[in-house]
């Protein structure tokens, strides 16, 4: 358990010291939400019926900028070599980067997101389930990110975003399936269930697959 | 009848006989499937009876099921060879999924494509963005991240490794993909034949169908040991045994 405390603190220096990690998801999101009003249209009736889609699409895009941090530098600076001769659980290692990844990448941008009811028009009564479904959808995200990144180490394709992107439909649907419901007064605790199933599902396929994928590096 | 399944299995591992049997094997397939094309084509157009409802248009349902069908059923033939390719660390498995995987996404690409000229008369529109439409679509993306994917490692044994990981991770979403976007939207009608039930389908539109799947069926083996043995040849070409076989010739 030590190790992995200690590889926890590493992660948290390594992202705090390096603010562009967590700055620049932020700093895109707020970018695009402030677009769409003048894309689209600033009819609030508009932006109201298109906010919880497009709150749902721009947190998915931008971690497309933060998922090939999760390994890339361990893996140029040669950690991930150690760390895969070092015997421990890789899994749980995989799991503890993953985990500082969401915090220093998709949790801002989960804070920030309440700004969408000022620059979207969306409705207060929405900011529930957003949140929730934004909080339980998003590591879903990342563990494909973590795949993703795994696969395509140290090389600049889409093959990335290809692959991530698919794979994470259905937390798409289900994360703004949640907010139109709510909107409309329907119950939506089964979206929300559901997308904890798929977490929960998924966590431990996806790493033992980015563990799998991350040894092909390294034969 | 195990062991024999099992020496079978062993046989199918070794390249040299895999190219000696599909090289006797690809001719008889190649001739069946293109025959049962022909037959299935010219008695679905021709020889069947016009729909009731949608008139002559519904006749590319010759097309557009089998090549649909056979594209789910090519991916998760892939996923059984990634999972016997990471298990077992059989190369032939590795050759299976690179060989199949762009026959998949052609008949996928034929399948949407057919739907869009079938839907334009039928629904008034191309493309709609209904629950089984978008999971093929979603089926033709991890195909193309499949393909995508070989190219990006240099080692043949990593590349194929990774894509037995894509998919069998891609194995794993394609359910809730399906159900996901079921819930989301449906307009597609349901499947017209089921094996268990009674098919919604008169018997005289009924068997030039299955012939027209049997023949894509066919024609997807067919070309799947074609490009196998393209790819096996690409890989042993320095090999003793592939120098002799291709000075005998």
């Amino acid at each position: 358990m030590i190790y992995l405390i200690k590889i926890l603190k590493k992660e948290f220096l390594i992202y705090s010291r390096k603010s562009s990690s967590f700055i620049s998801p932020v700093v895109f999101f707020l970018i695009s939400i402030s677009l769409y009003p003048i894309g689209i249209s600033n009819d609030p009736d508009i932006l109201k019926n298109l906010a919880p889609g497009l709150i749902w699409i721009t947190v998915l895009l931008s971690t497309l900028i933060s998922f090939q941090n999760i390994f890339s530098e361990d893996y140029e600076d040669g950690s991930i070599e150690l760390l895969l001769a070092s015997r421990q659980n890789l899994s749980l290692i995989v799991l503890v980067k993953i985990f500082v990844n969401w915090i220093f990448s998709c949790l801002p941008i989960i804070i920030l997101s309440v700004s969408s009811v000022f620059l979207l028009y969306f409705p207060q009564e929405g900011l529930k389930p957003l949140i929730i479904s934004l909080l339980i959808g998003t590591p879903t995200i990342c563990l494909f990110g973590a795949l993703a990144g795994a696969l395509s180490l140290g090389k600049n394709s889409i093959t990335g975003p290809a692959l991530m992107l698919p794979l994470s439909l259905p937390v798409l649907i289900l994360g703004t399936q949640a907010i139109n419901y709510s909107l409309n007064g329907i119950n939506f605790s089964s979206n929300i269930l559901l997308l904890t199933a798929i977490l929960v599902f998924l966590l431990p396929i996806i790493l033992f697959a980015s563990v799998g994928a991350l040894k092909l590096h390294f034969n | 009848m195990f062991q024999a399944l099992k020496n079978f299995y062993h046989k199918l591992g070794s390249f040299p006989w895999f190219y000696k049997i599909s090289g006797k094997v690809i001719p008889i397939v190649g001739f069946f499937s293109i025959l049962l094309i022909v037959i299935s084509s010219i008695w679905g157009l021709f020889f069947s009876p016009t729909d009731a409802v949608q008139g002559d248009v519904y006749r590319i349902i010759y097309f557009h099921v089998p090549a649909v069908s056979v594209s789910q059923v090519i991916y998760y033939s892939m996923s059984v060879a990634a999972g016997v390719f990471l298990i077992w660390r059989m190369k032939m498995a590795g050759v299976y999924i690179k060989s199949l995987a762009p026959i998949g996404a052609a008949f996928t690409f034929i399948g949407l494509l057919s739907g869009a000229i079938w839907g334009q008369p039928t629904w008034g529109t191309w493309w709609v963005w209904d629950a089984r439409l978008t999971s093929t679509l979603v089926l033709f993306l991890f195909y193309l991240a499949i393909i995508g994917m070989q190219s990006t490692f240099a080692s043949r044994k990593s590349a194929d490794t990774a894509v037995s990981i894509i998919t069998l991770v891609g194995v794993v979403n394609l359910p809730i993909v399906k159900k996901s976007v079921d819930w989301w939207n449906t307009l597609h009608q349901p499947a017209s034949i089921s094996i268990s039930g009674e098919s919604s389908i008169s018997s005289e539109m009924l068997i030039p169908l299955l012939l027209s799947i049997l023949g894509i069926y066919l024609f997807v083996f067919f070309t799947g040991l074609l490009f196998m043995r393209a790819e096996i040849s690409s890989r042993e070409q320095n090999k003793e045994w592939f120098k002799k076989l291709s000075s005998n010739n």
